[in-house]
């Protein structure tokens, strides 16, 4: 398929992968904080200027999608990175797939 | 110079028969028989459909489908074959007995085939919840989650919004346990009225709807009332939503 860039469309595209990438270190961040908050680690100070941390990331990203009208730009790169995740995990922990796409291979091979 | 034949499906029926100006580019579809077992084709030069205009590809794979559906409505017994399956000539020079030749090679294959999907048809079956609404009825049911909600209002902001993200991974755990309750329930009632279940892959869905099974099903024509029924239950329930497709000829299960 041929590429079609213009120099809207690949600021666009580009904007779109840099904001997911910084929604998925947001989410990594938030993963910590969250383990470390119920681990007991964190004294309550602490938890409260972290969740406030956060929370202006989330606001900083979500006025930055509107603004550069990106919303559903990041949200296609986000569900094609899960959709690949799935792939992969679907074929490490499903057995049963495995043993169908062997037995089609020996159907072939004959 | 080489001939193709494209191959639609395979019927159960000795007859020659013609189908029409029903094929790809509307061009004319027949039977070709070998004892009781015929294939479903047209003439064509022996190079795949090919085209860059995925239009183009789209529409020929729907024309492919309405052929075998079709076929299926006037003779019955289908076993449908995928887009592009072209047989072409080689040495042997006349199309039709290079087709009979194939057929009578893979005969009892064919033959076996057909009895399994005798009087059977299939039928598709997606069923989808909405995390939204089951998410409010979880908070308000479970108690460690109703609690979380509350002890949310008290609390300074920063401390508020790490709660939450609490109480949303709590809710995401739940939902899934939830799901999997859900899917080995009605994958089990299904089951009862099916004589064969493929799964298929969960597709995306507009949130807060989300997906938690796809299947195709063979199922008796005589058992579809009753699959029918028991989905329709499923349906009923709170927040779940089933649809229900077919009947279509056995793409899945030949």
């Amino acid at each position: 398929m041929p590429i079609d860039i213009n120099e809207d469309n690949l600021k666009h595209g580009l904007l779109g992968l840099v904001i997911a990438l910084v929604e998925i270190i947001r989410d990594a961040l938030k993963h910590q904080a969250l383990r470390r908050m119920e681990g007991g680690s964190l004294r309550d100070e602490e938890i409260e200027r972290l969740g406030t941390a956060l929370e202006e990331i989330d606001i900083a990203i979500d006025q930055m999608k509107k603004e550069q009208g990106i919303s559903e730009t990041v949200k296609s790169v986000r569900d094609g990175l899960d959709g690949l995740v799935d792939d992969v995990l679907d074929q490490i922990v499903n057995p049963a797939k495995w043993k169908e796409e062997y037995e089609k291979k020996e159907v072939k091979n004959g | 110079m080489a001939e193709g034949r494209y191959v639609y499906c395979i019927v159960e029926s000795s007859q020659e028969t013609q189908l029409g100006n029903i094929g790809i580019n509307g061009i004319r579809v027949y039977t070709i028989p070998y004892q009781d077992i015929s294939a479903i084709v047209h003439n064509c030069p022996p190079e795949p459909y090919e085209s860059e205009d995925n239009d183009v590809v789209k529409n020929w794979v729907i024309t492919h489908e309405k052929v075998i559906e079709t076929a299926w409505e006037r003779l019955g017994i289908v076993l449908p074959l995928g887009f592009d399956t072209i047989i072409r000539t080689g040495e042997e020079k006349d199309p039709k007995k290079v087709v009979r030749d194939w057929i009578k090679e893979d005969y009892q294959n064919l033959k076996k085939k057909l009895d399994r999907v005798r009087g059977k048809a299939e039928y598709g079956v997606q069923i989808s919840w909405d995390t939204k609404i089951i998410s409010h009825a979880l908070i308000e049911k479970d108690e460690e989650l109703n609690k979380l909600s509350e002890d949310i209002k008290s609390k300074p902001k920063g401390v508020a919004y790490m709660y939450r993200q609490k109480l949303e991974k709590l809710i995401r755990e739940k939902l899934l346990r939830e799901a999997e309750n859900h899917f080995k329930e009605f994958y089990g009632r299904i089951k009862k009225c099916t004589e064969d279940i493929r799964m298929e892959k969960i597709k995306k869905e507009e949130e807060p709807r989300q997906m938690l099974m796809n299947l195709s099903c063979l199922a008796d024509k005589n058992d579809a009332k009753a699959l029918g029924d028991e989905l329709d239950k499923i349906n009923n329930k709170e927040s779940i939503f089933v649809r229900f497709t077919g009947p279509w000829p056995p793409y899945s299960f030949v």
